[in-house]
């Protein structure tokens, strides 16, 4: 008898399964629609502005401002640097939990990503200047995804 | 979703190896096969470079890239989280908040060459966290399964029809549960993750190696037994 080796053993295995108990059909355009649904702003949840500072002019021609932004429970507190065509945000997520950040500037379709740490704090920097939008989503899937409305760095 | 178009492949792959006999063992059964085709099939080296490739281009923008991430890995994902007997709509709901965990949580994701690893383990984290909690209230999910698997008698008919498909699926279908879960697990992960196996398997962690390659063994006689070999 011939010895298989284990590469062929394992290759046997997927075949056999993948005859035998495949996904169903349309497991794969369901789940299509399920990511690009979660990836879309169509469930969002939409933060009220409650506060912005005054602009407040720096000493080297920067300017810088705070927003506060509240959705249930969860408080968003921003803090806005400016700095010729860039700008960098300073968040604080009251209170604290486990989420992926998405600064979305109007015009790109990248997102600058981040995580918020254990003391809800993040950082977002090298933003452009323009039109942008704050998402929230959090790593609980129970919980909904919400944004702020977009706003003007 | 298998349409490789070919049940020969066993036959080519079983061929193969009896040509190369005994010392001189195949290491690339992957050239029989067409690569263009995506649900199933792949090999695993394969379905992980096209995973991190999507996820690269959905990451820079590109919604394109996020459904060709879905459509490679779904299948993958589908067959590690059977493995945890969970019936068809439970494994498809492990399968979809596996998506939904990745959506919401990419950033979390360092390195994208680890996308189609961290899929796994989250797939197979939820899996064994809904078995668990399904399996107070129903003692045995193998009835789930029933439907789709040949019963004795068919397969023996087709046994007698030297069918060879059905012959392989009975010599996996032979093996204790363990190891078919095991070897499922492990046939369609890239390197999955021991400790977590064992975890799952309720096994050592020391033991899972060995078990595996007890496994194989069992596989390889039974195959030998089929009379293919």
């Amino acid at each position: 008898m011939s010895e298989m080796s284990r590469e062929s053993l394992l290759e046997v295995v997927r075949r056999v399964y993948e005859e035998q108990d495949p996904p169903a059909e349309d497991l794969v355009p369901r789940m299509q629609a399920a990511a690009a649904f979660a990836d879309s702003d169509l469930d969002l949840e939409l933060m009220l502005l409650v506060e912005r500072s005054t602009e407040l002019v720096g000493a080297r021609g920067g300017t810088a401002y705070t927003l506060r932004f509240v959705h249930g429970e969860t408080d968003l507190l921003l803090r806005v640097a400016v700095e010729g065509e860039l700008s960098r945000v300073d968040g604080w997520i009251v209170p604290p939990e486990p989420m992926t950040v998405r600064a979305i500037p109007g015009e790109q379709p990248r997102s600058h990503d981040t995580l918020v740490s254990d003391g809800g704090r993040f950082v977002l920097t090298d933003l452009p200047v323009g039109q942008i939008q704050i998402r929230l989503e959090p790593h609980d899937l129970e919980r909904p995804a919400f944004a702020t409305p977009t706003f003007d760095l | 979703m298998y349409h490789a178009g070919d049940p020969s492949l066993f036959g080519v792959v079983i061929m193969t190896e009896n040509r190369l006999g005994a010392d001189r063992r195949m290491t690339n059964t992957g050239t029989t096969r067409p690569t263009t085709h995506r649900d199933g099939g792949q090999r695993p080296g394969e379905v992980w470079g096209e995973a991190t490739s999507a996820f690269n281009r959905w990451l820079e923008g590109e919604s394109a890239g996020l459904d060709d991430l879905v459509a490679v890995m779904t299948p993958v994902l589908w067959h590690v989280v059977r493995a945890y007997r969970l019936p068809q709509e439970a494994a498809e709901d492990v399968v979809q908040t596996t998506w939904l965990a990745l959506v919401r949580r990419r950033a979390s994701i360092a390195d994208p060459a680890a996308v189609g690893g961290w899929l796994t383990t989250t797939a197979r984290r939820e899996a064994w966290r809904v078995s668990g909690a399904s399996s107070k209230t129903m003692p045995v999910a193998d009835e789930d399964l029933a439907p789709r698997l040949p019963d004795q008698k068919s397969a023996e008919s087709i046994a007698v029809e030297h069918d060879t498909k059905h012959r392989l699926w009975a010599a996996v279908e032979g093996l204790p549960e363990r190891c078919r879960r095991l070897l499922r697990v492990v046939a369609f992960e890239n390197r999955p993750d021991y400790a977590r196996l064992a975890t799952d398997l309720d096994m050592p962690v020391g033991s899972i190696g060995p078990t595996r390659g007890r496994c194989l063994a069992k596989l390889r006689v039974a195959l030998a037994q089929t009379g293919e070999f």
